[in-house]
């Protein structure tokens, strides 16, 4: 298997996934209702009341990141239920009958899923400008911000591969990604800076991926502040990773 | 196979993860769609095919590759006669024009008698008997003719004739075991009608497979010492699927 075999078989799988998507658009916009919610209700009342302080910015700049975070982590999150899903139909069984490897498949479903956070990401994004929250849009830092979503993507719908051979249901599966993404989401610098928690949290911001890439997200689009910016994308990128490994070394226990 | 993607597009995907040049992969899609008469639907979602049409699919999808061998799991299970036999027909398509080994597992002996040249039967995991069809079914003995006449003297007939009688006969009716039983009824009646007896009916059975399986399997299912770890074992292969 060389390695232009290789990419290809993980682009074939991407491939396959957008083409899902073209032909059923409807999932797009039923997605968007939750960080809809976040933004307009959530984010519309917490900078009116001014309970958050986030220094020279307003709280909606803030928080976009958060949302943009959160809402492609939940898409990625959740693929491990269609894997099972897949699973029962013996798909995974038919993938695995081709000379395809392991890895690749893992790396092509990862990437799948980041097919669907993309759509997902250009539409909260398109929605934070449409109710005027002041964003740096450049070709580079928009470049940058899909970079980050692709490989956070990648790191999170990993982490539901891996976990998708322990719990093996798709009822399960929807109940452990409930049980992650929360806590996740508010042990995190999404929607309040680091500053605002108590001491005993602090260490679980520290290893939540959802905060580096919410940080190196909010250099891009808010504060150009790129100091961080490093770390962020280390962090990020040791997590994808490892996941991504760990995904590929249970995927065939999915099968037993 | 997948419903939310379009036929060609099911194939096509195979196509691209078995390696299959870009050069030349639409032609090659199109032929396999054109060996499984599937051309005119190619461009529908997956989902909104019949059970026929999706295990047609299916094998388009293994096709595509070129196999030497082709491993099919039940290929033909819960889909109607008139579907049944287009896959069947298939089957016999790929073995003759493109000298594809198939290997079928089936409940349908019928299934496996039409298609198969040599067949096994498994039991517990266990290869019981192997062999050509016909042979299997030499093995549960010959054609059994049965006759039926009101004339008195009908064993006595036919014992001086020199056939093996299997029962004893019961309200005049008498089962044969003979070889070539459809070749065997004119002379046999009319031997036994220049004997002097009248005959109501003759019917012959041809043993099948289902005799054969039976033959093998069965009795040992249905002795009382195995039936418990039968069920043992029936339920933890339960227990398995649920998992």
């Amino acid at each position: 298997m060389t390695v232009k075999r290789y990419l290809t078989s993980v682009f074939t799988l991407a491939e396959f996934e957008l083409r899902k998507v073209r032909h059923d658009t409807s999932q797009i916009w039923l997605r968007l209702v939750q960080p809809a919610l976040w933004l307009l209700i959530f984010g519309t009342v917490f900078s009116q009341i001014r309970a958050i302080s986030t220094g020279s910015y307003t709280y909606l700049q803030f928080m976009t990141q958060g949302v943009l975070a959160q809402s492609v982590m939940f898409v990625a999150i959740f693929y491990g239920i269609t894997v099972v899903w897949e699973r029962d139909l013996g798909l995974l069984n038919k993938l695995l009958s081709t000379p395809v490897p392991r890895s690749a498949i893992v790396l092509g479903k990862a990437l799948s899923a980041e097919v669907r956070g993309i759509f997902q990401a250009v539409a909260v994004l398109a929605l934070a400008l449409i109710i005027r929250v002041h964003l740096t849009l450049t070709v580079g830092s928009v470049l940058g911000t899909f970079v980050i979503i692709v490989l956070f993507g990648m790191c999170f719908s990993s982490l539901s591969m891996s976990l998708a051979p322990i719990f093996r249901t798709r009822e399960r599966m929807m109940g452990i990604g409930q049980a992650i993404t929360m806590p996740l989401f508010f042990a995190s610098n999404a929607i309040y800076p680091v500053s605002f928690m108590p001491a005993w949290l602090k260490p679980i911001v520290i290893i939540n991926p959802l905060s580096y890439v919410v940080n190196a997200m909010r250099s891009l689009l808010v504060t150009n502040d790129f100091s961080q910016m490093p770390v962020d994308i280390l962090a990020l990128l040791l997590a994808t990773v490892v996941l991504v490994t760990l995904a590929s070394i249970s995927f065939r226990r999915i099968l037993s | 196979m997948d419903g939310e993607l379009t036929g060609y597009e099911n194939i096509l995907m195979y196509s691209k993860l078995y390696g299959i040049p870009g050069r030349g992969r639409k032609e090659a899609i199109y032929e396999i769609l054109g060996l499984l008469d599937m051309k005119d639907r190619s461009g529908d979602m997956a989902s909104t095919y019949s059970g026929g049409m999706m295990r047609r699919l299916e094998i388009a999808q293994a096709l595509v590759n070129r196999p030497k061998m082709l491993f099919l799991d039940e290929a033909s299970i819960g889909l109607d006669p008139g579907a049944k036999r287009v896959i069947w027909d298939l089957i016999r398509k790929l073995r003759k024009e493109f000298g594809t080994v198939v290997f079928i597992n089936t409940h349908d002996m019928n299934e496996a008698d039409i298609l198969c040249g040599r067949i096994g039967i498994m039991e517990k995991g266990k290869l019981v008997i192997i062999g050509p069809p016909a042979e299997l079914k030499t093995t549960v003995g010959g054609d059994v003719l049965t006759i039926t006449s009101k004339t008195p003297g009908l064993l006595e007939q036919i014992k001086k004739l020199g056939y093996t009688t299997i029962t004893e006969p019961t309200n005049g009716q008498i089962e044969l075991l003979v070889d070539n039983g459809e070749k065997l009824i004119p002379h046999l009646v009319e031997s036994l009608n220049t004997g002097g007896i009248d005959i109501d009916s003759v019917s012959l059975k041809k043993p099948t497979l289902d005799d054969v399986f039976l033959k093998y399997t069965g009795a040992r299912i249905e002795s009382e010492d195995s039936s418990f770890s039968q069920a043992r074992r029936t339920r933890r292969v339960f227990r398995r699927m649920n998992k």
